[in-house]
């Protein structure tokens, strides 16, 4: 800067003085080539103070010639100018000497600025490198402190104590006399032992994995190769099956079945095992006489096991379960709000809710006829129920009359007697029923089954009436004690069902159907024909007027069923109503007759229509025919006609009507009449046909 | 028309096979025991029951006291008709007539005293005693029935004596006219016989059918009961049942009874009829007025 500003100076410092020009030269030779006039040569040369002194001096100057000229001027005159032009020049003269001086004084501040600048300078790089060794000093000192503090790994290591380290160690590592007096040495020498060690054990750890390694493939291996055996197993089992069967030993079955059946509430369960072990024990005894065995009973189980595994969820999952559907079920009730009614159905549905799981018996006939049961039972009530089904070997026809025969609702009705399954046998449901308004479970059977007091007691549950139990547990040996009872009930049922179900197809046709072994009960010739046969209503047969005897006997209940038959000959014409109780045949039919032969008699108004009643009624064990007595009801038809032909053909005349006899006696008779009470001979003898009394 | 029912009991097959019997059981013949106490009644399935009277009658009568003491099967065939003794009662049906002690008969398992059949002349079928009587003057009892002969028998000896024979048809009814002595018997054939016991003879006979007054054609013309109160007589069965002067063989009332009468009694001027056809028999305080009924 300092020769720049003297570049720009220059053409100015050639203009003006050349005096001080000497000076001069001798700087710009040192310092550039070329002429130039250097003024900051000059400024060391001249003394400040002088310059100073030049300076107070020739503003002196200024002033007075500025003060005698302005005398000039104020006096005015024409060697004014002259003597103000004098001193004008000598005025310039001075402002160059003060410009000069200024210039000098700029310089040497300029000089002195530079000088300052450059010591300071050198003083901030002192300063600097100074800092920088006091800086490094400083590094190296907490270098030092650094190394000084330094633990050495190797302190961190464990050792072996000196003594075991001078036991162990082989001689080339321990070096004994090196060490012992070394310190450094000993320490370097068990370093190296302990680095020894670690190499010996870090080979054996390496070993080690690798033999891990090898058995954990080895025991893959065997796994694989048992995971393999696993469904070559479940094949070999499935072969068997066939085998099984061959030999009628369904273990497989059995086994599943049982797994199954850990699942089952408690009454199916003791249901379940009692009537396997019953079928089992039946089978066994049959198995002596025949060499098959008869599966006269098969029990299986039917329905979701997961859904009855589902039942016992772990409470705190049930909580969850709970908290979410109640935030669930607040969200919907906000939104749906449910009528009063669809709630109540809800709990409805709710308390008759059926355990997933089912039990089927199948209980097999002789004639191939197969009584299906499946046996539900209702959680919330505590009761099972049981739907059946009969199905046989060949299609059924039903003829009109006998639709309620083999209903599913009727057949099993009455098993024992009384028990009509319409109402709960637990006493307790009454009070559950009249939280959700069912007034009785007779609206439900059709759809949960009938609840049968056999039924409870085969699943073990006992409600006695006297004293009502809270909880009513299962018990095997209630199920054990009826098991064998019920069975044999239940296959006679279906036999007797079966068995008038083909009776009614032919009585429908106006045939009796008399088998041959029952033939020698009646006389060969039966003119009286059986004309119609219908099912009628319970409050059909209640309205009769002539049945009102029975009905007062309680003898004419809702669950019977209700028949009429109409018998002809000529011009009389008997009605009889049937009264056939689910327990036929061990129960007999009860007749009710009205004949209509000149006027109308019925068993009020002629004693010998009771004995014709009585005949049928109270006589019917001579009519029940070989042993299954499932020829009761035809052969009663059967006795009816001879009876109607009987009591038609002895009927005195009566001597003030007029014409012939309307039935001619055929008969053969003892007797017309006898005793007080005037009976016609309607007892049949056999082999001699004829008719007595009784 | 609505009926009270009664409720169905559960029936066992023992239930219904009794309530049957019952609907169908006919009592025919009655005995009141000598001391007063006692009724026995006998049924058409060969039963008699003894029934405490002076229970059934007492003011603390309960349903159990009109129910029998002891019943027991007498006979094979239906008891058509019973007489008490002053110690026996005896029962007649199926041919056969029986004699059980009054004071043996209360207790279980009581066996006849003796059992006698008179001489029948036909052997394919045994006939029916309809009718006992006592005829006290002579120790004899009177037997009639199928074979349609008065049998007598002594009952001392127990020797049949006398058959009278006369009626054409089965007999039904005895009745004993005191002061002659005289025997009244009714038959099938619709005649009223009367017989003298000393010339064992046919006096009288009444052929009720032909009156015009009580004839009842349409229900035949057999008589089922006897009455004599020695002037007089009641008979009934096909015809209407009617009372009789004797002596001069004329009906004079006939009784508004429309179903044929089985049995009738004379007892201190009323008369005492019942046309059972049930297990039942109704007791007539009242002429017309029935009190109550003991029950088989």
């Amino acid at each position: 800067m300092s020769s720049e500003s003297s570049k720009k100076r220059k053409p100015k410092v050639i203009r003006s003085d050349g005096a001080p020009a000497e000076g001069k030269r001798n700087r710009s030779d040192t310092e550039q080539e070329g002429k130039y006039y250097s003024e900051e040569a000059e400024v060391d040369l001249r003394d400040p103070g002088r310059d100073y002194e030049l300076y107070k001096y020739t503003c002196q100057e200024l002033q007075r010639l500025m003060a005698e000229i302005q005398d000039l001027k104020s006096r005015g005159g024409k060697d004014a100018a002259i003597e103000i032009e004098d001193r004008r020049i000598q005025s310039c003269v001075h402002f160059m000497t003060l410009k000069k001086l200024n210039r000098l004084a700029h310089i040497r501040l300029k000089k002195g600025r530079d000088q300052t600048h450059e010591a300071k300078q050198k003083v901030d790089a002192y300063h600097l490198q100074l800092q920088n060794l006091l800086y490094e000093v400083m590094h190296l000192q907490k270098e030092i402190t650094k190394c000084l503090e330094f633990k050495s790994k190797h302190e961190e290591i464990d050792l072996v104590s000196l003594e075991e380290f001078y036991k162990e160690a082989p001689p080339d590592i321990s070096k004994a006399e090196v060490t012992m007096g070394d310190p450094h040495q000993q320490t370097l020498a068990r370093l190296d032992w302990e680095l020894e060690q670690r190499k010996r054990l870090a080979e054996k750890y390496r070993e080690c994995l690798s033999n891990k390694e090898k058995i954990l493939k080895e025991i893959e291996v065997k796994k694989e190769y048992l995971s393999s055996l696993q469904p070559r197993l479940n094949s070999i089992m499935q072969a068997s099956l066939p085998v099984q069967e061959y030999l009628f030993m369904p273990f497989d079955q059995a086994h599943k079945q049982y797994e199954t059946a850990r699942h089952l509430p408690p009454p199916l369960y003791v249901l379940f095992v009692q009537a396997t072990a019953y079928g089992q024990a039946c089978a066994h005894m049959k198995s002596s006489q025949t060499p098959r065995q008869d599966k006269t009973l098969s029990v299986a189980i039917e329905g979701s096991v997961d859904e009855a595994k589902a039942l016992f969820k772990p409470p705190e999952d049930s909580q969850d379960d709970e908290s979410d559907s109640d935030a669930e079920e607040e969200q919907t009730t906000k939104r749906r709000r449910p009528t009063l009614g669809v709630q109540l159905d809800d709990k409805r549905k709710e308390m008759l809710k059926r355990h997933p799981l089912s039990v089927m018996l199948d209980l097999k006939c002789k004639d191939d006829s197969v009584l299906h049961l499946t046996f539900y039972y209702l959680m919330n009530l505590n009761i099972m129920t049981v739907k059946a089904k009969v199905t046989t070997a060949t299609e059924l026809i039903t003829p009109i009359s006998a639709g309620d025969l083999l209903s599913p609702d009727s057949v099993l009705s009455c098993l024992y007697p009384g028990d009509h399954g319409k109402k709960t046998p637990n006493p307790a449901n009454q009070y559950q029923f009249d939280k959700v308004g069912i007034l009785t479970l007779r609206d439900y059977v059709l759809d949960l089954g009938h609840p049968y007091l056999w039924v409870q007691k085969l699943g073990g549950l006992h409600f006695p009436k006297e004293q009502p139990q809270h909880t009513v547990v299962a018990d095997h040996s209630l199920s054990a004690s009826h098991m064998e009872t019920t069975m044999k009930l239940l296959k006679t049922r279906v036999q007797s069902r079966l068995a008038l179900h083909k009776q009614f197809a032919s009585l429908e046709h106006g045939i009796v159907p008399v088998t041959s072994d029952c033939q020698y009960l009646f006389p060969a010739k039966v003119v009286s024909r059986l004309v119609k046969w219908v099912a009628i209503a319970h409050e059909d047969y209640m309205e009769l007027h002539f049945t009102k005897d029975i009905v007062e006997a309680g003898l004419a209940g809702d669950t019977n069923l209700y028949y009429m038959a109409l018998v002809e000959r000529g011009t009389a014409k008997l009605q009889a109503a049937v009264v056939l109780n689910p327990g036929y045949s061990s129960i007999p039919p009860i007749f009710q007759l009205c004949l209509n032969w000149k006027g109308e008699k019925t068993n009020s108004n002629d004693d010998n229509i009771r004995a014709m009643e009585s005949e049928v009624n109270v006589c019917y064990k001579e009519l029940c025919g070989p042993r299954p007595s499932h020829q009761l009801l035809t052969n009663q038809l059967q006795r009816l006609c001879v009876l109607l032909d009987v009591y038609l053909e002895t009927e005195s005349h009566d001597d003030s009507v007029e014409g012939p006899k309307e039935f001619p006696q055929e008969k053969m008779c003892l007797r017309l009449f006898r005793g007080p009470s005037r009976m016609k001979p309607f007892k049949y003898n056999h082999p001699q046909g004829f008719f007595s009394h009784r | 028309m609505e009926r009270a029912v009664p409720p169905a009991v559960p029936l066992g097959q023992m239930e219904v096979f009794q309530a049957l019997q019952r609907l169908h059981m006919t009592i025919f013949s009655q005995s009141v025991s000598p001391c007063g106490k006692f009724l026995a009644a006998g049924n058409n399935y060969g039963q008699i029951a003894i029934f405490s009277l002076s229970a059934a009658l007492s003011s603390e009568a309960k349903e159990e006291s009109k129910k029998p003491i002891v019943t027991f099967q007498a006979h094979d065939g239906p008891v058509y008709s019973m007489v008490s003794t002053d110690r026996h009662l005896l029962s007649a049906g199926d041919g056969e007539v029986k004699a059980w002690l009054w004071a043996e008969i209360l207790k279980k398992g009581c066996k006849e005293l003796w059992r006698r059949q008179p001489p029948y002349r036909t052997s394919l079928e045994v006939p029916e005693i309809n009718a006992l009587l006592l005829v006290p003057k002579e120790n004899s009892l009177i037997l009639a029935g199928g074979d349609c002969q008065l049998h007598t028998m002594d009952l001392e000896t127990g020797t049949f004596t006398r058959a009278l024979r006369g009626h054409t048809d089965y007999i039904h009814c005895l009745a004993l006219r005191e002061r002659s002595p005289e025997v009244l018997s009714g038959g099938e054939d619709g005649a009223v016989r009367l017989w003298d016991l000393r010339t064992a003879r046919e006096v009288q006979t009444i052929e009720v059918y032909k009156h015009e007054e009580c004839s009842r054609p349409h229900n035949g013309r057999w008589i089922g009961c006897l009455a004599t109160d020695s002037d007089w007589m009641v008979c009934g069965g096909g015809p209407a049942l009617t009372l009789w002067h004797l002596r001069s063989s004329t009906p004079t009332t006939v009784f508004p009874m429309r179903a044929p009468q089985k049995h009738v009694t004379f007892y201190q001027d009323l008369v005492l009829t019942a046309a059972g056809n049930s297990c039942r028999v109704d007791v007539f305080t009242n002429l017309g007025y029935r009190a109550f009924s003991l029950s088989f």
